[in-house]
């Protein structure tokens, strides 16, 4: 059939770490969406939540498209209806080549660096940068090495190496330079080499599968490769993916390699990272780089305070602005930093700019669903009536209690030795642990008997 | 045969050319490196023979002795002319399986038109890369 594409014109994707949240969301793989972006009932995860899910797959293809940058988008709904799970599957289906950013907004809040700080380097973050690296290489298999020592033991060696690719064989002379880092790398015949044109570096890519069975001691990090296929010099091309951020941390002198070591990067000052853009558009102009426009995903974006909110909305002007993608479980309540009342806790002009998908509570059949899937995810056997009491008590208190109950529950199982768990294990700890309600409804009946209490009940103020 | 096999066959045609086309350059890269690599052994041997003797050059089928500058210099510009050819190749090569993936329906490589970056952009980055 059609032709291998050759190997020295494939470049190689790197991918860029990425940072995941794992525990509540880890069965989520994607939006759940067909072709025409209809979201199916229960797929990949995710269940219900149709509307909010199409939304999502909707905004998921503007993204890939990368239509659209510098824009916003807020997902708000009560605790528990599944904000955090959109995200995550954006986030899945976006592919390891768009960077994906998750932070929750409490993690601005940081003795080491200003809020605006945390803020620009997580944008930074969720904005990668294509570039290609291009490099002449030699890639052949030693046949032979062969090194004449001079007879007086001092003075220059000479020596021959002869390379060898399926289709070809040849010999190079060598300088006494090339011998001393071909035995620094300890290359003996047999052993599949690159040698880097422009520098000389020689690596060791393995033994040739045809020397297999030169020695029957093997030490167990010895890799065997096939001799390579076609030309012995070759043009090697390797695409790789960072963050401006990244690029950022490396060109940021006071910083120096420290930086990279200690994972805290500190400030980095404005002229820095304005140098980076100046470079990167410059790149850009050349046909030297692409810009790759992720997404930043902000939990508990009503943690964010009102100096924040002004940053956002400025910072999504700029031409290098990732997607950004904010949830809040909060309804009408005051702005940090303000007295002001807002919905969700964010400005105005702030919510202006802002596409919102609004997510609903679960019903009981999307409840049972979700129960579901975590037990698969966690590896538990439920059986048919306490699966029934379980989403039961999801519907009653809240369904991320019923999913805690889903491990406890599990593990009071396996003490009995059982291989299912019954409606008894999850009665056990359902009067083990306390839900959020019963708390309370404790709290108020024993309060004369705990410490510092206040007679008079305040509400808590969550806009604080 | 009916419209749809006829269809096909066309578009397998398409492919199979295509296909055939990026292979023949890929060969003819692999000979010319051949080439490459011989003339590059055979300065080397130059190097090492005393000016004033006369050297064998094998052309076509016959050896002719010939002075070793001449031949030098004669290695020089054929070297020269192949690597132009095989840069030459490559460039093409490029558009070429580009084209092959676009009749196959296949996405296109990421990132694989860009320009690389120089050496010493490259050096920068790499610390990046490589940690």
């Amino acid at each position: 059939m059609a032709a291998q594409v050759a190997t020295t014109k494939v470049p190689e994707v790197r991918d860029i770490t990425r940072i995941e949240r794992i525990g509540a969301h880890s069965h989520i793989r994607g939006l759940g969406l067909d072709d025409a972006l209809e979201a199916r009932q229960v797929s990949q995860g995710m269940v219900g939540q149709l509307a909010p899910r199409r939304a999502a797959g909707l905004i998921l293809e503007m993204i890939k498209d990368g239509q659209i940058a510098g824009r916003a988008v807020l997902i708000a709904g009560q605790p528990g209806t599944g904000k955090t799970a959109i995200a995550m599957g954006i986030a899945q289906s976006l592919g390891p080549d768009t960077p994906f950013t998750a932070m929750a907004g409490s993690e601005i809040f940081s003795l080491e660096m200003s809020k605006t700080e945390a803020l620009s380097q997580a944008f930074r973050k969720a904005i990668g940068v294509r570039i290609k690296e291009e490099t002449e290489i030699i890639e052949g298999e030693v046949v032979e090495i062969q090194i004449d020592r001079p007879a007086t033991g001092t003075g220059a060696k000479v020596g021959k190496l002869t390379l060898k690719t399926t289709e070809m064989e040849t010999i190079y002379d060598l300088g006494n330079k090339m011998i001393e880092s071909l035995s620094k790398e300890r290359v003996q015949s047999g052993d599949v080499i690159t040698i880097d044109k422009a520098t000389g570096k020689i690596t060791k890519l393995g033994r040739s599968f045809t020397r297999a069975r030169d020695y029957d001691a093997m030490g167990s990090q010895t890799q065997f490769v096939q001799c390579p296929e076609g030309e012995l010099q070759k043009r090697k091309e390797v695409v790789h993916t960072v963050s401006l951020h990244e690029i950022d941390v490396i060109n940021s002198r006071t910083q120096g390699f420290l930086a990279l070591f200690a994972g805290d990067t500190g400030e980095i000052k404005s002229e820095v990272r304005e140098q980076i853009n100046a470079k990167v558009s410059e790149w850009r102009e050349e046909g030297k780089a692409e810009i790759i426009p992720g997404v930043l995903f902000i939990d508990e974006v009503h943690m964010l305070d009102i100096e924040c909110f002004s940053f956002l909305n400025r910072a999504l002007e700029s031409d290098l602005s990732p997607v950004l993608i904010m949830a809040t479980n909060r309804g009408i309540t005051r702005i940090r930093g303000t007295n002001y009342q807002s919905p969700h806790g964010i400005p105005i002009d702030m919510l202006d700019r802002l596409l919102i998908i609004a997510t609903s509570p679960y019903t009981e059949k999307e409840t049972r669903q979700i129960l579901k899937i975590r037990c698969e995810e966690e590896d538990v056997e439920l059986s048919e009536e306490a699966h029934t009491v379980l989403t039961r008590i999801g519907q009653e208190t809240s369904l991320r209690y019923a999913i805690q109950l889903i491990s406890t529950a599990g593990l009071v199982c396996r003490k009995r030795r059982g291989t299912e768990v019954q409606v008894e294990d999850i009665k056990r700890v359902y009067s083990l642990f306390l839900d959020e309600s019963r708390s309370s409804q404790y709290m108020k009946e024993y309060q004369d008997s705990f410490l510092f209490n206040e007679t008079q009940t305040t509400q808590m103020d969550t806009s604080k | 045969m009916d419209e749809s096999a006829q269809r096909v066959l066309e578009y397998l045609t398409d492919v199979e050319v295509a296909a055939e086309d990026v292979l023949a350059d890929k060969q003819q890269i692999v000979d010319l490196d051949l080439r490459r690599n011989r003339n590059r052994e055979a300065l080397n041997a130059l190097r090492n023979h005393p000016a004033n003797d006369k050297v064998q050059v094998c052309f076509g089928n016959m050896f002719i002795r010939f002075p070793p500058e001449n031949s030098k210099s004669m290695i020089l510009k054929d070297q020269e002319q192949l690597d132009k050819e095989i840069n030459d190749l490559r460039a093409g090569l490029k558009a070429k399986v580009n084209r092959l993936n676009q009749i196959q329906g296949k996405p296109d490589l990421r990132g694989y038109n860009l320009s690389p970056l120089n050496s010493n952009e490259m050096k920068a980055i790499n610390s990046l890369i490589k940690k």
